[in-house]
């Protein structure tokens, strides 16, 4: 108890942590005691005859005070709620309150551990200032050290990470959201690279480190003479290979930007083949007496069994997730569960078959995706992209804090020879492995990987808690020197983890502070920067992305005629993407248009002040440019460098505490949003030009949409089979809307005219309707008065109606 | 729709078009494949409703401006050798080729490029950036919290900074001193075309 309270003390914001702690260290702390209580009961439930019941009450009171001293209720009377035979001697009263403690024990524990997880999760955002330096999971290890210790104070032996609990349950959930979520694009464009890295890399690794080890143990004299070469190459094996737990935990902090994330990340994931085809092979050899050639070819061969049949396995359920999911239309609550069971069996179906696990669960989640999606209802997709984030956080959360437990639990054999000489050529072999490969690959990429990126490669390859659970696999009849390799292994992960884990974050900083320096861009260059990207992207698109690769194209070719059709529903086959974002779209905006009146309010109030403050009307009209304050023009650049769309290039870098939006779909209600604005401007305009006195329908008000925007009130005959989501208060045909109208125009006061028309205000012009007139941006208080919020909706259309010929059937025809 | 990739001879006007834009056979073989994935209905000219298939241009801002910079003006068909007229703007520069003179400005030039770029600004064509197109481009590429009068003064501001004669618009030299910094032949240089 005394950790936890000097741990209170430190200040004010820990203070409000600190019912957390109690909290957490109560739940902890009835673990212990219904153990004992648990243990105790069991010679009790044994012994039927009731005059064992005074020897029960004694048994009890010793367990009673090896409990904690918080949260154990004494009420609870200590008789066992068994049936006595009825022909007891002493009849006891009927039991109105037991505890059974064993009945309930495993999944009480396990709820347990879980709900710590998620508590610690929920105190490290709670107490902001210690998470930002340090990340997650090394806080994460110190409670999971915390409570190991904990634990071994009171006496009990705390639970290690089994390694099948851990391959089993925790890792699968941990690797499906990584596969699901896999940006495909970026990861088959770098697929080579991260292919080079993944197996060559940790080859290179493994026989490096594991040789400089035999090399070590066998020059020093401490008694390391004894460990073989096939030892020291399975103990390389293991630490070689760059955990994705850990790379995922860590980098989702940095924000790094996506090639260098999908580059670690990816290699991360493949290397598994490679770690589990080493491990089972050196771990048989272990087992020889000599190995000959043909063992070596045969490992050889096995690789690729591995990593293919992995692949294959995964590919055949993705399939077959794909095809269930077409018939789903009528049950869709279950169809969440169709995804993560497919998935979970072609985890389970290559682990049988000694295959790659985690390859087959990414080909499966990779595979099923795009058609799963294509058939599920949308709440289901969003049912399976939380459940994924859910679960594969808590499992994150869970293996560190194990981790930290298995630290203080596992038995430690300590040799400094052995475990500095690891940790040092752990370093040097991943920085040379990087080095040599990012040259021998910069000949073939396009897009070279600068000295920067290879440092962030190299310093970013996280050893975790896969290393320790193959460690822990290690029988001792084979390998006497577990202990000490199981000591070296966690070593090196609590180095990677801490040390690199918290001093990579600033080193990018470092890193990519210098370059932001240089360049401090006025608004036309932020502007015109933005612009000329959107316009390589379009030309990009426009080219098609992939140079010689006929194959990607054919590939594409063959999913849209055959796969499609078979996998995918109906009438959802051909482009239901935009169905689908245009109902989404529409959605969105009438809940908005229901909840709130106001739309895009600026998030920040200082930028809206400051803005609103630049009287539109006072601008003066100077020819040399006038001297607007610092603030004023950071407000400029700042306002842009947060709000101009992002190209693809940019986008979010992937994070687990949130569910990340489609991009695609992002951009999709992004740019139909945006159009809807811009006719809104135009609309504006041109609608200040009629003073409308009854309702739209009348032939002056139609002509004059239909003057602006042809496309805005076709007759609403046809829009039967449209979903046009009208909602009454905006909706155009309420006469209130138009009336609102009128208000404004009689409460507008007379516009000044700008210097480049000299004609009045309102004066109607024939203009050509994409381009805004100038005269409504004058309007005082034309900003965010819900009133005009409204107008301006209601004048733009209800939606697009669609117009199969032109081919374009959901996007508005404005320009 | 075919699978093959097409044969060089398969391909009107081949050598007009090489020496033109300045691509490699291998680019315009390349070229003319996606331009036949494209037409979809083997016309073998583009229309709009071609270009305006491809999913990710819809959701990019600029989308439709440059869907238009394929199509001459009214007109509503490209052919292939427009086609790749445009997308040879778009081709890296050749590093250490000295400009030779009396040949003609080569299409990927660092001018071709901006000239380019500006058309785009320019819709209407008059040589000028006007603050209405600025506002326009503007309104097509902020996000939808930032709202009218903010986008104005925007405009405002990047028009004063970059006119230098003071007539209110930007002309093309006055855009192709503003980005002077830009290291636009990167920019606008698409790496596949090579």
């Amino acid at each position: 108890m005394l950790i936890w309270s000097a741990k209170g003390s430190r200040g004010a914001p820990s203070l409000r942590a600190l019912p957390f702690l109690f909290l957490v260290a109560a739940l902890l702390g009835m673990l212990p005691l219904l153990h004992s209580h648990g243990l105790q009961s069991d010679p009790v439930m044994a012994s039927e005859p009731p005059h064992h019941y005074p020897a029960v009450i004694s048994g009890n009171e010793p367990g009673d005070i090896t409990a904690a001293p918080l949260g154990v209720s004494q009420e609870i009377s200590p008789l066992p709620n068994h049936s006595s035979p009825g022909h007891a001697k002493n009849r006891k009263a009927f039991p109105v309150l037991g505890i059974d403690y064993t009945h309930v024990r495993i999944p009480f524990e396990i709820s347990l551990w879980i709900l710590l997880a998620c508590l610690m999760k929920l105190g490290f955002h709670v107490i902001p200032s210690v998470s930002s330096i340090v990340p997650e999971s090394c806080l994460l290890i110190v409670v999971g050290l915390l409570v190991g210790g904990l634990i071994k104070g009171v006496g009990e032996s705390p639970p290690i990470l089994r390694s099948d609990i851990f391959f089993l349950f925790l890792l699968p959930p941990i690797i499906l959201d990584a596969g699901y979520f896999l940006p495909l694009r970026q990861f088959t464009e770098n697929l080579g690279t991260i292919l080079i890295f993944a197996v060559v890399g940790t080859l290179w690794n493994a026989f490096f480190l594991g040789g400089l080890m035999y090399a070590v143990c066998q020059i020093s004299g401490t008694g390391l003479n004894d460990i073989g070469l096939l030892a020291n190459l399975l103990f390389g094996s293991i630490i070689s290979a760059v955990d994705p737990v850990a790379v995922l935990a860590v980098f989702e902090e940095i924000h790094i930007n996506e090639l260098l994330h999908i580059l670690v990340f990816g290699e991360s994931l493949l290397n598994d083949a490679v770690t589990v085809v080493l491990y089972h092979l050196f771990e048989e050899f272990a087992n020889f007496e000599q190995v000959t050639v043909t063992d070596i070819i045969l490992g050889f061969l096995s690789f690729f069994v591995v990593s293919l049949g992995g692949v294959f396995v995964g590919v055949i359920y993705g399939v077959i997730a794909a095809f269930t999911s077409r018939f789903t239309s009528h049950i869709r609550v279950i169809e969440p569960l169709f995804v993560f069971l497919y998935s979970y069996m072609a985890y389970l179906s290559a682990e049988l078959f000694h295959l790659s696990g985690i390859m087959a669960l990414i080909a499966s989640g990779v595979v099923m995706r795009p058609y799963v999606e294509a058939n599920i209802s949308h709440k289901s997709h969003t049912t399976i992209k939380y459940f994924l984030k859910m679960w594969s956080s808590v499992s994150e959360t869970l293996i560190f804090i194990f981790l930290g437990v298995s630290t203080v639990a596992g038995r430690h054999y300590w040799n400094w020879t052995f475990i500095i000489s690891t940790l040092i050529f752990c370093l040097i072999a991943r920085v040379l492995g990087v080095l040599g490969l990012t040259w021998f690959i910069n000949k073939f990429r396009i897009v070279k990987l600068t000295p920067k990126d290879q440092f962030i490669i190299a310093y970013g390859g996280l050893r975790g808690a896969i290393a320790f659970s193959l460690g822990y696999l290690l029988d001792y009849e084979h390998f006497g020197m577990r202990d000490m390799f199981l000591t070296a292994i966690i070593t090196v992960i609590f180095f990677t983890v801490f040390v690199q884990g918290m001093t990579i974050r600033p080193l990018v900083d470092l890193l990519a502070v210098k370059k932001k320096q240089e360049t401090k861009r006025s608004i036309n260059e932020e502007i015109h920067t933005q612009f000329l990207d959107h316009l390589l992207t379009g030309i990009e698109d426009i080219c098609g992305h992939y140079g010689h690769h006929h194959w990607k194209d054919k590939l594409n070719r063959f999913n849209k005629k055959y796969v499609k059709k078979c996998l995918i529903a109906g009438e959802r086959s051909k482009e239901p993407q935009l169905i689908a974002f245009y109902h989404k779209m529409e959605m969105k905006q009438a809940i908005e248009l229901v909840e709130s009146g106001g739309l895009g309010k600026i998030p920040s109030a200082i930028s809206t002040v400051s803005m609103q403050n630049i009287n539109p009307k006072a601008l003066p009209v100077k020819r040399i440019l006038p001297a607007l304050s610092k603030d004023k023009e950071e407000e400029i650049r700042k306002i842009l460098r947060n709000n101009l769309q992002k190209t693809r290039q940019r986008l979010r870098s992937y994070n687990r505490h949130t569910l990340v939006a489609d991009p695609y779909e992002e951009a999709w209600n992004q740019m139909l949003l945006r159009r809807q604005k811009a006719r809104q401007l135009e609309q504006k305009i041109n609608n200040y030009l009629t003073v409308p006195a009854h309702k739209l329908d009348s032939p002056t008000m139609s002509r004059a949409r239909i003057g602006s925007d042809p496309l805005a009130y076709e007759p609403k005959s046809d829009s039967g089979n449209l979903p046009i989501i009208t909602v009454d208060p905006a909706s155009p045909q309420s006469p209130e809307s138009v009336d609102l109208v009128n208000e404004e125009l009689k409460g507008t006061s007379c516009l000044p005219p700008s210097p480049e028309e000299d004609e009045e205000g309102l004066v109607m012009r024939v203009k050509d309707p994409s381009s805004p007139g100038t005269d409504d941006v004058f309007t005082p208080g034309a900003g965010d008065s819900p009133s005009n919020q409204r107008i301006m909706r209601c004048l733009s259309d209800p939606g697009p109606q669609p117009e199969p010929e032109e081919g374009e059937p959901f996007i508005p025809k404005g320009k | 729709m075919g699978c093959q990739s097409s044969h060089p001879s398969a391909i009107p006007e081949l050598d007009e078009i090489m020496l033109e834009t300045g691509f490699s056979q291998a680019s315009v073989v390349r070229l003319y494949d996606r331009f036949q994935a494209l037409d979809k209905e083997q016309k073998g000219y583009l229309s709009k409703y071609d270009l305006q298939g491809i999913g990710e241009l819809a959701v990019n801002p600029l989308g439709d401006r440059i869907i238009n910079a394929f199509f001459k003006e009214g007109e509503d068909l490209t052919d292939f050798r427009s086609f790749i007229r445009v997308l040879a703007h778009f081709r890296p520069v050749e590093e250490g080729k000295s400009n030779e003179t009396g040949r003609p400005e080569p299409m990927n030039s660092r001018l071709r490029k901006l000239q380019f770029a500006f058309q785009l600004y320019d819709q209407d064509s008059d040589g000028k950036i006007s603050r209405d197109e600025m506002l326009q481009v503007l309104r097509l590429m902020v996000g939808i919290q930032v709202t009218d009068e903010q986008l104005v003064c925007i405009a405002e501001r990047t028009i004063q900074e970059a006119d230098q004669d003071g007539d209110g618009a930007i002309s093309f030299e006055e855009f192709a001193t503003s980005v002077e910094k830009l290291n636009v032949e990167q920019r606008m240089s698409l790496r596949l075309l090579k």
